[in-house]
């Protein structure tokens, strides 16, 4: 395909100066991005880079701090999606938003400024079919929700916002959700959409190989800031994985003594299905040492979290062998692998790692209370669990009003450092830490990185997880980047580049079905 | 919502007193008890005589108390059968049909070992209520333990088959004990043979020994629940599955457990009112009317919030009220139905009252500065 003239033109939409502050984080420092009519622009930047808060911004779900946009030059202020729609803003969200009882056509009428009151199916019905036959794509309108594949209700998410008269579609992640055949098909409808309707795109993504493949302009966010602004066309994909990344990577290279003890993991052609259903983690082989660290860097959504679950005996492997010590222990249950000293930091602190209403002491319990040195008779050793406790709020530092203030009224970082101490406690000879200093702040982190390196001192092998590149090239003796479910490669630290593990992280340099 | 210039809002209550719980369960009480005069507005008899009639005969009378006692016995247990499975966040509808099962299997001990001849006793009869209550437990357990195993294994929602259970049961119940059935009377009236006198349950003071039983559960749930290993377990699933999980509790078997008790507790319901209670002995033919009864287990143990020794008060004034205001519907003329329709108002204003509990109204003024009207021009552009 030919890009559209891409001389510079009137934006369609603008956003100039864009600030906006959430407590602790500047999480967008003026940003300027100018969409031309007719373009594919894409949006690129990884997790954390301020994406979606631009997009909430532009779709009036969020109020900028300083700044201001302007559409067709004329300086507009959105309170809510509801003026953002009436002006011709459509957004797609990363996750659905569908009523999965409902049929297509309802979901479609939802939230229709029209349909409030009577609702008038029959003419609606004639209108989504005009506008899909226009815009030749076909959705069955009378089939419900949850019969449609992930890739059907994105289109139906799309012809909604059509239908709600959208000239511009933000589509946020798109291809999260989607297998290697619904990408290829949502990019071609993408582009004839662009092409033959002079629908304007806005695409966000930390996918490079689709910011290639359909893209007319890029321009690339890090850390809150626009770092490139570039015609797709004139870009390189090594420069834009520059950008992405930053070339300013500090090594702070933890000082550890490298002696590495005896094998301990074998992890062998690994496989698991996620949620969905789909294989989220396809085949991989490593093995670790004690007092090793492997750092896992990927992008959130990429077989991360299936390959820790898988470890930790919380989701069956598909396929493949996990051996501990010699021993195969794939189709152990998470407490006879902690028995093992299987240690497990899950991302996710509030959901799975702790439990909100109860207190800290119960907290603590969550890892202890199959432990015979913690049971008497039956009785849960409360005295003992309170001491313990005590000992892991003094020596990880945890700031609570008592041991028994709920855990719900803990912030993230005191709360991490609970479950980091709850679980070093038992002295795991695995430690498998999943995102172990996402949302912490700066001391929080160095904590809870220089704790993971004591603990590789104790003996222990671990498994980190991350999505920051600057934490894995620094605690780790291997990096192995992850895309898609698989490893890119397993690098020793000395031969690990920023640039060469970055590019892996975003798709480059690895088999990519349905783009390429 | 918006009232004009001012706004009207639920929001948390901070901090809530002990004192408040009591305040806010007495003046629930009181609301259900004004509300009800309604019910009593037809009767010629005054308000006044109404109420007293009610109170004086549950909890005065010596008839009267005993058959509060009996009932709230009968509703203790049925409360621990939904308060177990509600503590590992899963809810036993099926209360009903697992009092069946209790009382079918209790008598289903005397009937094989064809003892409920007085003549033929061929164990001890001590041995034999140990039996009966062994035997009514274990099939509650298996009917619960029934629904369990399907949420557990299959994730087939455990309201839906419990609440078939209760349909399947009652009519087994039916088949026994009507005409032609295996545990039919020999008056042929559609009911169960009664029970020899040497198989009632024993009387402490007059009470059936199930009220030392439903005592002493009361304490040991909620010690259960406070200290143990296995409480802890309970609660945490009941609180966040997936933390449990994480933590090395096994859904599966977590789930099964707490069916399996609470149809236990149930079957033991059942069996006290079929087995235990003096001048029944016998599955009567109204048995439903009890089944149905078994429903209040469920809200004493909401309004508890999960406390079996808190759901003792409760349980004594559902039985209370239940059976005085069924007695002073027959001494005062009032309407078919008061007993239950007070139960259900007294269910109303403790529900509500948890709202105003756990939530209290906010009435605020909303500035002037964000009344500002939506502008519904669009620029042209």
């Amino acid at each position: 395909m030919s890009p559209p003239d891409l001389a510079p033109t009137e934006p369609i939409l603008a956003a100039r100066g864009i600030t906006k502050r959430f407590p602790g984080v500047l999480a967008l420092d003026h940003v300027d991005l100018e969409i031309q009519a007719g373009e594919i622009h894409a949006v690129l930047g990884q997790n954390g880079a301020g994406k979606t808060t631009l997009m909430n911004i532009l779709f009036g779900l969020l109020q900028p701090d300083e700044g201001a946009l302007y559409l067709r030059e004329q300086r507009i202020r959105f309170r809510s999606p509801h003026d953002a729609l009436a002006r011709g803003i459509g957004m797609v969200h990363q996750t659905r938003r569908l009523v999965s009882a409902h049929t297509v056509l309802e979901n479609i009428a939802l939230g229709h400024p029209r349909t409030r009151g009577f609702l008038n199916l029959r003419s609606t019905r004639l209108e989504v079919e005009a506008l899909g036959n226009r815009y030749g794509f076909t959705v069955p309108l009378g089939a419900r929700v949850w019969q449609l594949s992930e890739g059907e209700r994105q289109w139906v998410e799309i012809l909604k916002a059509l239908y709600r008269g959208a000239e511009i579609l933000i589509l946020d992640e798109p291809t999260a959700a989607l297998t290697p055949p619904e990408v290829k098909t949502l990019l071609a409808g993408l582009q004839t959409l662009v092409r033959d309707h002079g629908v304007t795109v806005l695409l966000v993504t930390h996918k490079l190989p689709i910011v290639m493949a359909v893209s007319h302009r890029v321009t690339v966010l890090r850390s809150g800031r626009v770092v490139a602004r570039l015609r797709t066309a004139d870009a390189a994909e090594e420069s834009l994985v520059q950008h992405m990344i930053g070339r300013d990577i500090a090594f702070r290279t933890m000082n550890r003594s490298a002696e590495m003890g005896r094998p301990l993991l074998q992890v062998e052609q690994l496989s698991a299905f996620n949620d969905k259903g789909l294989l989220a983690l396809r085949g991989v082989s490593f093995s670790l040492r004690e007092g090793e660290v492997l750092g896992v860097a990927g992008v959130t959504g990429n077989g991360q979290e299936e390959l820790a679950q898988v470890l930790a005996g919380l989701r069956p492997a598909a396929s493949g062998r996990v051996r501990l010590d010699g021993r195969d222990v794939t189709r152990l249950s998470p407490l006879q692998r902690w028995r093992m000293g299987v240690g497990y930091i899950p991302a996710e602190r509030i959901e799975v790692a702790s439990i909100a209403t109860f207190s800290l002491v119960e907290n603590t319990a969550l890892n202890y209370h199959f432990d015979p040195a913690f049971i008497r008779r039956g009785l849960l050793d409360n005295a003992g669990l309170e001491q313990l406790t005590q000992r892991i709020v003094t020596t990880y530092n945890v700031k609570a009003p008592s041991q028994y203030a709920r855990a719900q009224h803990l912030s993230g970082g005191n709360l991490q450092k609970l479950i980091l101490g709850r679980v070093l406690s038992r002295n795991p000879r695995l430690l498998i830490a999943h995102l172990p200093t996402q949302g912490l702040d700066v001391e929080a982190a160095a904590f809870v990185r220089a704790t993971l390196v004591e603990a590789t001192a104790e003996g222990a092998a671990v498994l980190l997880i991350s999505e920051d590149l600057d934490e894995i090239l620094s605690l780790s003796d291997w990096v192995a980047p992850i895309y898609e479910g698989r490893f890119g490669a397993i690098i020793p630290r000395a031969e690990a580049g920023a640039e060469t593990v970055g590019a892996m992280m975003a798709g480059v340099g690895m088999k990519e079905a349905g783009v390429r | 919502m918006r009232l004009g210039r001012y706004e009207l809002t639920l929001e948390p209550r901070p901090a809530r007193p002990a004192i408040f719980t009591a305040l806010t369960a007495v003046v629930a009480i009181l609301l259900a008890l004004a509300l009800s005069s309604f019910l009593f507005l037809s009767s010629d008899a005054p308000l006044i005589d109404a109420y007293r009639a009610m109170f004086s005969y549950a909890f005065f009378n010596p008839h009267g108390v005993l058959a509060t006692v009996h009932r709230s016995i009968y509703l203790l247990f049925c409360t621990y059968a939904f308060l177990v499975p509600l503590r590992a966040g899963l809810w036993n509808i099926g209360l009903p049909g697992q009092v069946y099962a209790g009382g079918l299997a209790a008598f289903a001990v005397p009937f094989v070992l064809r003892t409920h001849n007085p003549q033929t006793l061929a164990l001890p009869p001590g041995l034999l209520i140990v039996l009966m209550i062994a035997a009514a437990a274990a099939a509650g357990a298996a009917t619960g333990g029934f629904a369990g195993l399907l949420r557990a294994k299959l994730q087939v929602n455990e309201i839906l088959v419990t609440m078939m259970l209760n349909s399947i049961l009652f009519w087994l119940v039916a088949y026994m004990i009507k005409e032609g059935g295996p545990f039919m009377s020999a008056t042929g009236e559609g009911e169960s043979f009664g029970l020899p006198s040497s198989l009632h349950a024993p009387l402490l003071l007059g009470v059936p020994v199930t009220a030392v039983l439903a005592l002493c559960v009361a304490v040991l749930l909620d010690l259960l629940f406070a200290k143990t290993a296995l409480g802890y377990r309970i609660r945490a699933f009941g609180e966040n599955p997936a933390a449990a999980r994480y933590g090395g509790i096994i859904p599966v078997a977590l789930s099964l457990l707490v069916f399996l008790l609470g149809g236990a507790f149930a079957a033991l319901a059942g069996y006290h009112y079929f087995a235990a209670v003096p001048g029944v002995y016998k599955i009567p033919g109204n048995y439903g009317y009890y089944g149905d009864l078994g429903f209040y287990g469920i809200i004493a143990a909401l309004i508890a919030r999960g406390s079996s020794l808190g759901a003792v008060p409760i349980v004594v004034l559902f039985a209370g009220l239940s059976v005085g205001a069924r007695f002073a519907q027959g001494e005062l003329r009032l309407p078919f139905g008061v007993d239950y329709a007070l139960l259900g108002l007294l269910m109303m204003t403790f529900v509500a009252s948890h709202v105003l509990y756990h939530f209290r109204f906010g009435w605020r003024r909303i500035p002037s500065e964000a009344l500002q009207p939506v502008p519904t021009e669009l620029p042209r552009g």
